[in-house]
């Protein structure tokens, strides 16, 4: 049994094309369990995935593969109120979260 | 909505780049491939009012001057499944999350076509993605 999200991988394509993403920092608002987390990181962002669903953040630590484990933190909170430095990310994504 | 856009631009780095990436405001459509073969069953019928307040948003913060649009692209997203329980686990999250009316319909379509396949069948559903990149400038020094 498989659910296959882009199976193209059209989404990560696009996401190329937006800017060579190593060693930049990226806040992603609204990361849900982390599908798109672990795929930013896999093209060298360090990504900081923050989502109000606690459960989701949890399923996202747990699903965290060892060789991300230093490139993406999740943290549970609200895209209104973002607890971080101003002018600290090179790029912030929403993704499916608008 | 807009508020979340404001804290992006204020944790954001002078020129740093929004990215907006979520589903178009168009019906997905669900079939079946068998042996490399596409049928059609329906589409979905989402309600696309958040999506209208999301470009609503993204336009006042442009009009507001927090960011420009740089480029803006659509491409095709596909989610493939194997069985019926996938499906109806994907749909029923759709309908919970979205307010939607049942679509227990299509699931029955999906069964049917796959009860009635021959050979190694997929379920698809797919629609496009819209991803606008917006470039921030700088308001007040920040």
């Amino acid at each position: 049994m498989a659910l296959i999200v882009d199976p193209e991988q059209n989404e990560i394509r696009a996401l190329e094309r937006v800017a060579d993403w190593r060693g930049k920092r990226v806040i992603e608002i609204g990361c849900g369990n982390g599908r798109l987390t672990l795929r930013l990181a896999g093209l060298g962002a360090r990504v900081h995935a923050i989502d109000p669903d606690e459960e989701s953040i949890r399923a996202g630590r747990e699903g965290l593969p060892r060789r991300f484990a230093r490139h993406v933190s999740y943290h549970a909170g609200q895209a209104e109120g973002l607890a971080f430095r101003t002018t600290s990310f090179d790029l912030a994504v929403f993704a499916w979260s608008l | 909505m807009v508020h979340a856009l404001r804290e992006a631009h204020r944790v954001l780095k002078p020129n740093g780049i929004l990215v907006d990436l979520r589903p178009a405001a168009v019906h997905r459509r669900v079939g079946v491939v068998c042996n490399g073969d596409y049928r059609q069953l329906g589409s979905m019928r989402e309600k696309f009012d958040d999506d209208w307040a999301a470009n609503r948003a993204v336009a006042r913060i442009l009009h507001e001057g927090l960011f420009k649009t740089d480029w803006r692209t659509q491409f095709d997203c596909r989610r493939v499944m194997d069985t019926v329980d996938e499906f109806r686990s994907w749909v029923d999250d759709f309908v919970r999350l979205g307010d939607l009316p049942s679509h227990d319909w299509l699931i029955e379509e999906v069964e049917s076509a796959l009860k009635a396949s021959r050979g190694k069948t997929k379920i698809v559903a797919r629609g496009p993605l819209v991803m606008r990149v917006l470039r921030k400038l700088d308001v007040g020094g920040q």
